[in-house]
């Protein structure tokens, strides 16, 4: 199956099976690895990308339903060598241990600011119930959140 | 990662809990041009996966690949192709012809007369031993005169059981293994400590020791599920050596759940107190279920006496300890050792004890803890040493403090739906295995660092970090031995060629036994770094000064009250290098002389739904000593860490096992396995964590370590709050709603 996705802001063209899950064409064959296999099915969030925007589950979803669509990993979050607001909030609030599941948990929290500049620490613990986290206890990464809203509002 | 021209591993995994393979036909697979991996095809070596022992306390009984698989998941053979997908498709293209043998799942049916033998022979050492019983070791300890029990006011007597737990650490095992032109092998691999890797290797394939690379790598957590050598890293380096190409090999999360779990213990517990408030002596049965092979099983029989009679003072003292083979997934470390697990049933029973004899539960503990100036056991009975810093006294009372602890609620008088408890636990765990004398447990490691012509300086050392902030903590050493700024220290990317040995990242022992090496390798530098500054300046090495001059971005050393006598680090790195004199450069092993405990004090309130049997964390107070906190943020880090999954523990996991095909029973999913997400975890304000000031002596700057007792006074001070709610004891892990509410049917009808 032919598909074109946007990457990270460029245009790819690739020749994949029906049953290509995007999780694995993002690793595999763009070697963006800082996209995680946690579990594969669905209950970890390791694996989180944007797909036009929106946060999903890069093991839910197939290669071929993102046809035409833009595709951002957390490699596209950074301006260069300039980190994304989001991505200092969580070093600087000690989010970040082993740090296998921090690009999943800023992808999340990326799409989590978005819908809602300043969301209540509840609402924070809502919207990222489904990124899991054995190192953190979630403590320093919804204080990472709460700080990176603070930075983005200004 | 991936290399050029690599292949795709894939384990053959047994299906049985236990049988023996009576024939084996991979012809399928490698029609399918797949590269095959049998039992007779990898060396015939009986090991023990976890070298932290020395050799005569060390059990084998693992081999590569086994002709008779004793548990679910074990690996018998092995596949590598061009894609996952062929690998996979090759895997299922092995017939395999079993014969079908007995298996038990339980500690103490597995001990029975007429039971399955799981192993017949293993060794210790080299010696070849007869299982008897499936108890694979024992080990039996007593101190002190038994009259102490016998003429107790009180005396409690109980039986409990743990659970069993899955690490879920996030990253799965996984190894990239790149055979070499010159017969040798670099390996990438999920561990905790790469020099151990290359000596299993070395041990397992005879490869040359210089010939086998072992690259550090960021590790996606382990919790101790890497102290050993994960199986994974032996299957594939015989796909390579036999394919010749690089392979890579990662379990898959249905895989990883049956590669590894907490060890899960049966304690038969006897305690005495008297009257007066101060305990007596005890009796402790610990039965470990190890599954089917041994890890660290004998050295665990030792920490657990250890964690046992370290809590609080014991006149008399007997511990018999078993380690029982059953048909499961083999145990491992899991922080803290088995100390959450006896830490779980000393501080429940510490409860009971108080409220028998009439004294405050916290004030039985501050009368009979275990503090300054009296003997810890670090890691069982061969690893002791006297405690030199002690914050107990100031977690109790500054927690007491915080939360109204003499005015918490009365079980007796709460009737309604909700129900409300507080409980207090303590704990503590060792800061590396180190001892005034050698042990059967080796802790030492190493660091090389060098002044670069810059100014600033290149730190190399073995010790993994598991993203504790253990490297950190270490940069944080060496600047501030040296006076300058953290990041003046580079961390160099190292493998087991260019460093000198570190045992293994565990034991909470990376800051105090890592950053002791770093430390000490610090201070050699700065020797050099004075003796060329004391050629320049025409000063007394031993009396110029050093400080760290902010403008200048530089470290000055100055002969103090001398106008002009003063160089920069980079001046004395260019001048050395300009006059031949060398680089300011060390490399040191260093060996801690004692074994600090860490300790930490938990209260806990938690809300009791008595219609669902949900249990609601409330508010958290959490104190902990750790000496001089290096790097406040990570350590609080810790602490929340180590509190989740210590709740976790408490209320949520477990792995029960299928009797009839001895599988799990989540079949490896684990959407059935649990833990905790952001809406289980309390409010940031209803947590507090604070630390104890404290100082230890032997310490890097001051400090000791917090990883791992962070954790093992959780379950006991949740299980506490559970009966301050319900006025009901438990005597299971998990506190399941199920039994909370089976227990408050049978107590209130």
């Amino acid at each position: 199956m032919e598909i074109e996705i946007t990457i990270n802001g460029r245009k790819r063209r690739f020749d994949v099976e029906p049953n290509k899950l995007l999780l694995n064409l993002v690793r595999d064959e763009l070697y963006l690895t800082g996209t995680k296999y946690g579990c594969g099915i669905g209950e970890c969030g390791a694996c989180t990308v944007h797909l036009d925007g929106e946060a999903v589950l890069a093991c839910m979803v197939l290669a071929v339903d993102a046809d035409g669509r833009s595709v951002t990993t957390i490699e596209g979050v950074a301006d260069g060598d300039k980190l994304d607001p989001v991505q200092e909030a969580y070093i600087e609030e000690g989010a970040i241990q082993c740090g296998f599941c921090t690009p999943g948990f800023i992808m999340s929290t990326k799409a989590l600011l978005k819908e809602n500049s300043d969301p209540s620490e509840g609402e924070i613990r809502e919207y990222l119930k489904g990124n899991y986290c054995r190192c953190t206890g979630y403590v320093n990464i919804i204080k990472a959140v709460q700080s990176a809203a603070k930075k983005m509002q200004g | 990662m991936s290399f050029p021209n690599m292949l795709y591993g894939r384990v053959l995994k047994s299906p049985h809990a236990h049988a023996r393979i009576k024939a084996m036909d991979v012809s399928g697979a490698e029609a399918m041009g797949a590269v095959t991996l049998t039992p007779e095809e990898v060396p015939d070596v009986t090991y023990c996966p976890r070298l932290v022992s020395i050799p005569s306390a060390t059990y084998k009984d693992w081999k590569v690949l086994t002709d008779k698989p004793h548990y679910v998941g074990e690996a018998i053979g092995a596949v590598a192709a061009e894609s996952e997908e062929e690998a996979q498709k090759a895997l299922e293209a092995i017939e395999v012809d079993y014969e079908v043998l007995g298996a038990s799942f339980d500690a103490l049916e597995s001990m029975k007369p007429g039971a399955e033998p799981i192993h017949d022979e293993i060794y210790l050492e080299d010696d070849l031993l007869k299982v008897e019983n499936n108890v694979g070791c024992q080990l039996e300890i007593t101190e002190g005169d038994p009259k102490a029990l016998e003429d107790a006011d009180v005396v409690i007597e109980r039986t409990y059981r743990t659970n069993r737990r899955y690490h879920n650490q996030l990253e799965t095992k996984s190894v990239m293994v790149r055979p070499e032109a010159d017969g040798g092998i670099s390996v990438w691999s999920t561990t905790q400590t790469i020099h151990n890797t290359r000596l299993l290797l070395h041990d397992i394939y005879g490869i040359p020791m210089g010939k086998i690379r072992v690259y550090k790598v960021a590790l996606g957590g382990s919790f101790g599920s890497s102290i050993h050598v994960n199986p994974v890293v032996n299957v594939a380096v015989g796909l390579a050596l036999k394919s010749r190409r690089p392979v890579k090999l990662s379990y898959t999360r249905e895989e990883d759940i049956r590669d590894h779990c907490a060890y899960q213990m049966i304690f038969k517990l006897k305690l005495g107190a008297y009257k007066n408030g101060k305990l007596a002596g005890g009796r402790l049965e610990a039965y470990l279920d190890i599954g089917a092979h041994q890890i660290q099983a004998y050295p665990l029989l030792g920490c657990v006496v250890g964690w046992w009679v370290s809590l609080y003072k014991l006149p008399y003292k007997d511990y018999v300890g078993k380690a029982v083979y059953t048909n499961k997934v083999p145990s491992c470390a899991f922080r803290g050792y088995g100390n959450p697990q006896i830490s779980w049933v000393v501080e429940t029973m510490m409860d009971e004890l108080a409220g028998k004899i009439g004294v405050d539960p916290l004030d039985f503990r501050l009368n009979n803890y275990i503090g300054e100036g009296d003997i810890f056991w670090g890691q069982g009975p061969s690893v002791k040493s006297i405690i030199q810093s002690c914050g107990v006294e100031e977690i109790l009372t500054r927690g007491a403090e915080m939360v109204d602890w003499y005015n918490r609620p009365n079980p007796e008088e709460q009737t309604g739906r909700y129900r409300r408890g507080w409980g207090v636990g303590r704990g503590y765990h060792t800061s590396s295995a180190g001892a005034p004398v050698p042990s059967s447990i080796v802790d030492f490691g190493g660091a090389m660092l060098k002044m670069n012509e810059d100014g600033t300086f290149d730190y190399v050392s073995a010790l993994m970090d598991h993203g504790c902030g253990t490297q950190d903590a270490h940069i944080k050493i060496v600047a501030e031995e040296l006076c300058v700024t953290a990041d003046m220290v580079n961390i160099i990317r190292a493998d087991t060629g260019t460093t000198v040995y570190d045992v293994c990242t565990h034991a909470s022992r990376g800051v105090y036994s890592g950053g002791g090496a770093a430390l000490k390798v610090a201070m050699k530098v700065k020797e050099k770094i004075r003796d060329f500054a004391g050629k320049i300046l025409d000063a007394y090495p031993h009396a110029v000064r050093i400080r760290y001059d902010e403008e200048r971005e530089q470290a000055v050393v100055f002969a103090e009250g001398i106008e002009g006598r003063e160089v920069t680090y980079r001046e004395i790195a260019e001048t050395a290098r300009h006059k031949n004199w060398g680089t300011a450069a060390a490399v040191e092993s260093y060996r801690q002389p004692s074994c600090p405990p860490h300790f930490t004090g938990y209260f806990v309130e938690v809300e009791v739904d008595t219609w669902t049997g949900k249990v609601k964390l409330l508010r958290v107070v959490a104190g902990a000593d750790i000496g001089t906190v290096i790097n406040p943020m990570l350590a609080a880090g810790q602490v929340h860490g180590g509190f989740a999954q210590g709740w976790s523990m408490t209320v949520l996991e477990d792995l029960p096992y299928d009797p009839d095909d001895g599988d799990l029973v989540n079949r490896g999913s684990v959407a059935n396995y649990k833990v905790p997400t952001t809406m289980d975890m309390l409010d940031l304000d209803d947590l507090t964590v604070f630390f104890a000031d404290t100082y230890e002596p032997t310490g890097p700057f001051g400090a000791k370590g917090i990883g791992e007792g962070a954790l093992n006074p959780v379950a006991g001070t949740v299980a506490n709050a559970i009966q301050n709610a319900l006025g009901v004891r438990f005597f299971q892990l998990p506190i399941t709603p199920i039994r909370i509410l089976e227990a408050l049917r049978e107590k209130e009808g």
